[in-house]
């Protein structure tokens, strides 16, 4: 395999995706950069899962790294599918370089964003 | 005046290497870790820009990186070959239902973690964009 090919499939960034049920909703852990290369894997583990019918999703970024506009754009695209069907989307995050991005971009009005999972789960809306 | 380029193929699989490659540079010369990590987004947000603007044109050309140490002032210009558009007149900010569109939250980020960021058409076609981070 050549570096160029090796380097798209694999050296370039990887993002770890995990899906757990806890008390009524469907938590995505995530690990690792969300990128323009790596956030199409988590809008379609997203739309996956909003399809099976989870309409109460907690996005967990603490084991996250970098975030940029395209992996905002894929959380705002989940949450409007689950607001079509009543649900919530919310986040997990206490790294302050990762707040950042929300804060700049406005998205903390527009997200609940919770210190712990357990937290965003029993949390109401 | 330190000068490095770098060329990568248009796709989104070549903007970590960019993001990796400047944040090291940045860490080589001093900066602190606070100005890499806004370097290191604000590097990759017009990284991606450049390439789905290329995409949207259907234009497979490099994405070109710049970055120039002049001084107290990290100079960093990429450059696509996509659409040329006018910087003053951005495209649709928010959606249908009033969420903020990519491209606004890529604006917001860029112009919040760069000194300074500008938009210019590229001779030969498509836009540069001009970032600048001060020590």
């Amino acid at each position: 395999m050549g570096f160029l090919r090796c380097l798209e499939e694999g050296l370039a960034v990887e993002l770890g995706i995990d899906v757990r049920e806890l008390d009524s909703h469907a938590v995505v852990d995530v690990q690792g950069e969300i990128d323009v290369y790596t956030a199409p894997k988590l809008r379609e583990k997203l739309i996956e899962l909003v399809s099976e019918g989870s309409y109460n999703v907690v996005v967990n970024l603490e084991r996250v790294d970098f975030l940029d506009s395209t992996g905002l754009g894929v959380l705002v695209g989940a949450l409007k599918r689950v607001k079509a069907h009543d649900g919530t989307l919310a986040l997990v995050c206490t790294q302050d370089k990762i707040l950042k991005i929300f804060k700049i971009t406005g998205l903390t009005k527009v997200f609940p964003i919770h210190d712990s999972v357990d937290e965003a789960t029993t949390a109401r809306g | 005046v330190a000068r490095v380029e770098l060329e990568i193929p248009s796709r989104s699989a070549y903007v970590a290497v960019v993001r990796l490659a400047l944040a090291a540079l940045a860490r080589s010369r001093g900066l602190d870790e606070e100005v890499v990590d806004d370097l290191k987004i604000a590097v990759s947000e017009a990284c991606a820009n450049a390439v789905l603007s290329n995409e949207a044109a259907g234009i497979d050309a490099p994405v070109t990186v710049g970055w120039i140490e002049d001084g107290d002032r990290l100079v960093v210009d990429v450059g696509d070959r996509g659409e040329v558009y006018d910087p003053n007149d951005p495209a649709a900010e928010y959606d249908s239902q009033g969420f903020s569109t990519r491209s606004l939250m890529s604006f917001s980020l860029l112009s919040s973690l760069a000194d300074s960021c500008e938009m210019s058409p590229r001779p030969g076609g498509g836009m540069t964009a001009h970032l600048v981070f001060r020590r």
